[in-house]
């Protein structure tokens, strides 16, 4: 058995060594290759070593209790190890609604800017709306988050959640009280609005690349810009839905901001106004005191784990569909 | 009302909802500046200079600035040359494997959860050094950037015309020489706004540093292999202080890194077309 | 010494299936200027670029066959592409000067790079050397701190020309060289190509049969990947055997 793995090794290696081409010509050295290749190693190892270390490390939570580690909502965190008992439900809820939120804010917001930047503003008014946009998308989010806590918050629980509350509290989503103001829906709409110029660069990006043949048609069949406009967005509807899906994944990986305006409670409820925990901000908040106790630091690697594939699932897919859907434009 | 009135009236109506909600979408912006501006100039008007050069005891935030630059440097001294020589790979080796691969990666690098890379080198670094360090956190903050770089560094070099690669190559020059003698300079402007996007990008960053750097505001750093603080990482750390003091440092600290961040950031913005973020 | 610069014997070059050089047998003789004319899309520039294995930064190409240069085959294994390109210039059909080099590290570079130089009194001699030779030196020689972005097509192609004069090579490859510039600026190549072809063996692709007819010794007639006819320059335009040629030099094929 270890010799047939170590055959393969050797025979996975020699594919990648003609693969990067260190045997060509026989016994000539390409400089080229021998010095961008262990750059290229390095950034390739890093990426697998992550995965590793992260499996590595959470293999303890998965040992011992499963699968179920990512369904089960309790965090009970005590001196004795036989008592301790974690799960993550709550917090990979909390990923995926707020993100929810978040691309449903981003959604028609970026789409109404990219209308706007491409069809009807101004060559001056345009660039500085896109240097604006590129700037919130480069802002450092630790800003977003200074701002969330203490100016955000605040704004909405008295302008949106008391009213809401006070008169919907009927429908169950509404019906949490916001006494603190630290909930999903501060989280979902930070996050929106900290993903929207992400979303409204793909979309804007998009719009402006439909063939300037069809908005003649559109207008030549004696359609208002308003009517050509739907009908240009029924055709980058694919590149939308990858903004949204990039805008999502940007979402659910973002840290500091939603750790400042979620309130970090175990909750898993789809109450708006309640406070709860991401994934990330579970891993920010918890990591520091993880080591007092015997299992805890597992279940955090677990949820790095989650929050990797999640990432690397949706990313890619985003990407995937962005490039097939430029690829079927330009042609 | 005619037909054609009400489809202009509906024109007019789509016209004004897409104007306001353009508008809903960049105020953010414009409020942040405005409250970071109200909330932090007071602080640092009552301090003087102190602000900038005094530890946190004296009622300044010197030494996350100089931790600041001090990551900031470190990284892209760690991150810069990787990353421009995986950028140049990709250019070269479109259609290989690995390079498609890379390519992919890069991309997908470039969207990634940023607190993994600090869990991930608070394992490989911090806990064998067993303790934080400006090292650590550098290098955390040289995986962020990396793709950045990257990215740019092989989107340049994809500019470059077709002839110019034919003309460097019929000189009679190997592909190390064509390539990093010829081409790279040809697109050096575009390598270095990925460079600077990259260093703005990183000086920004928090969730890296989490694990890595530690934090460091009573005195100055002087070493590598120790804790250093960080302007982002001090600010996140003195909001969930419940002082009211400390919150106003927390705006302080915040307007100093804002004015870092545009001062780099727009001019870099404005002298190119297109920007990845 | 071989009598021919360079022979090539059943030249096959293909993308994929698509073979766009289907064997070639041609020969072209030392120190004349050889044109290699055809319409647009016949094959010219891809077989051109076959006699300094540039097509290679193209890795869907494939060619097969052989190119011997001055007897020697450039394909054989045990050839590196890298000296086959310092031997044989190439000019292109858009003046490329690289456009963040001065005029002169424009025409240096090859030198140093390939380190062709002892010194740089030998550098600048060489420099100088070449744009002599390219008919350029008399207008550049105040300015050679200046980017190649002020001068003119027709200036930028004899840059282009002298940047492949400095490094000595034994044939000169011409790829439409004329295709972007001024009519005077062509009027310069075309004579440059007289003086030069005293030293050198020149090729020059063009889609216009009036220019080979005005500058070349030979000409071979390039159709469809094949080649129709060889010869001298006055019996490929006096008395073409092949209908295609004749059709094609009339003016009636395009």
């Amino acid at each position: 058995m270890a010799q047939k793995i170590s055959e393969k090794v050797s025979e996975i290696l020699g594919k990648i060594k003609t693969c990067m081409g260190f045997q060509k010509k026989g016994n000539k050295v390409d400089s080229f290759k021998l010095i961008t290749s262990p750059a290229v190693l390095f950034v390739l190892a890093l990426f697998a070593g992550m995965l590793i270390v992260y499996f590595y490390n959470a293999m303890p939570a998965f040992n011992r209790e499963g699968l179920s580690v990512y369904l089960k909502d309790v965090w009970r965190a005590v001196e004795n190890p036989s008592e301790e008992y974690y799960g993550l439900a709550s917090a990979i809820w909390g990923s995926i609604y707020t993100s929810m939120i978040a691309i449903l804010v981003a959604l028609p917001l970026s789409i109404a800017y990219s209308i706007f930047v491409v069809d009807y503003a101004p060559k001056r008014i345009k660039n500085t709306l896109i240097i604006t946009s590129d700037v919130m998308a480069g802002l450092p989010t630790i800003i977003y988050g200074i701002w969330g806590a203490f100016v955000l918050v605040p704004f909405l629980k008295d302008y949106v959640m008391t009213p809401l509350h006070r008169y919907l509290s009927f429908i169950p989503i509404f019906s949490y009280p916001p006494i603190t103001g630290f909930s999903y829906f501060s989280a979902g709409i930070l996050l929106g609005i900290m993903v929207t110029p992400f979303a409204s660069a793909i979309i804007r990006e998009a719009y402006q690349m439909t063939p300037f043949a069809y908005r003649e048609a559109a207008f030549s069949v004696g359609m208002t810009r308003y009517e050509a406009t739907k009908v240009m967005l029924g055709y980058i509807k694919p590149a939308m839905f990858s903004g949204v899906i990039l805008a999502f994944g940007r979402a659910i990986g973002e840290t500091v901001a939603v750790s400042l305006v979620i309130g970090n409670t175990f909750n898993l409820s789809a109450n708006l106004f309640a406070p709860g925990y991401t994934i990330s901000s579970l891993i920010a908040n918890q990591f520091g005191n993880a080591f007092i106790y015997s299992h805890m630091l597992p279940v955090l690697y677990a949820a790095g784990l989650a929050l990797f594939f999640i990432g690397l699932l949706v990313n890619s897919a985003g990407l995937y569909l962005l490039r097939r859907w430029e690829k079927n434009v330009s042609i | 009302m005619s037909v054609s009135n009400f489809r202009k009236a509906k024109e007019k109506a789509f016209l004004i909802a897409v104007g306001i909600t353009t508008l809903i979408a960049i105020l953010p912006l414009f409020h942040i500046i405005a409250t970071v501006l109200m909330n932090g100039l007071p602080p640092i008007v009552a301090k003087g200079p102190v602000f900038i050069t005094g530890t946190l005891s004296e009622g300044g935030i010197g030494p996350a600035i100089v931790g600041t630059f001090m990551l900031t440097f470190l990284s892209s001294l760690i991150g810069l040359p990787i990353a421009f020589l995986v950028g140049v790979y990709a250019y070269e080796y479109p259609k290989s494997a690995i390079g498609r691969l890379t390519k992919a990666l890069l991309q997908i690098m470039l969207e990634f959860p940023t607190i993994l890379v600090g869990v991930f080198v608070m394992d490989i670094i911090a806990i064998p050094m067993g303790t934080y360090s400006a090292f650590a956190g550098a290098f955390a903050l040289a995986i962020i950037l990396m793709p950045y770089v990257a990215v740019y560094t092989h989107e340049a070099m994809r500019q470059i015309p077709f002839t110019y690669r034919e003309a460097s190559f019929g000189l009679g020059l190997t592909k190390f020489k064509a390539v990093f003698r010829v081409l790279v300079p040809v697109s050096k402007r575009g390598i270095m706004t990925g460079v600077l996007i990259g260093m703005a990008k990183v000086a920004g960053e928090t969730a890296p540093l989490l694990f890595t750097t530690g934090g460091l505001y009573q005195s100055y750093p002087h070493s590598i292999s120790q804790p250093v603080g960080a302007i982002p990482l001090l600010i996140y750390t003195l909001v969930q202080s419940p002082s009211a003091s400390d919150h106003a440092m927390a705006w302080g600290a915040s307007l100093v890194l804002l004015l870092i961040f545009l001062a780099v950031f727009i001019p870099i913005r404005r002298s190119l077309k297109e920007v990845k973020l | 010494m071989n009598e021919y610069a360079i022979e090539t014997k059943n030249l096959k070059i293909s993308y994929g299936d698509n073979e766009v050089i289907k064997g070639v047998d041609l020969k072209v003789l030392k120190n004349v200027v050889f044109a290699l004319m055809g319409p647009s899309g016949c094959g010219k520039s891809t077989m051109l670029r076959a006699f300094n294995r540039l097509l290679e930064l193209n890795k869907d190409a494939v060619v097969e066959g052989e190119v011997l240069l001055f007897g020697e085959n450039i394909y054989s294994p045990d050839i590196d592409p890298i000296e086959v390109r310092r031997d044989v210039g190439m000019v292109f059909q858009y003046p490329n000067p690289f456009p963040h080099l001065t005029i002169y590290d424009n025409v240096a570079i090859g030198l140093k790079l390939n380190k062709l130089a002892k010194n740089k009194r030998e550098l600048d001699e060489r420099v100088r050397w070449a744009l002599e030779k390219a008919a350029l030196w008399d207008e550049v020689k105040d300015r050679m701190g200046d980017y190649p972005s002020d001068l003119s097509g027709g200036q930028k192609q004899r840059l282009v020309v002298a940047r492949a004069l400095a490094m000595k090579p034994k044939v000169l490859l011409m790829d439409e060289p004329t295709a972007n510039i001024d009519p005077v600026g062509t009027k310069k190549i075309e004579e440059l190509l007289f003086e030069l072809k005293e030293d050198y063996t020149i090729i020059l692709v063009t889609h216009s049969p009036a220019q080979a007819a005005r500058v070349s010794d030979c000409v071979g007639f390039l159709y469809l990947g094949e080649l129709i006819e060889v010869g001298s320059t006055k019996d490929i335009f006096e008395k073409p055997k092949n209908e295609l040629t004749e059709q094609y030099v009339t003016g009636e094929l395009v």
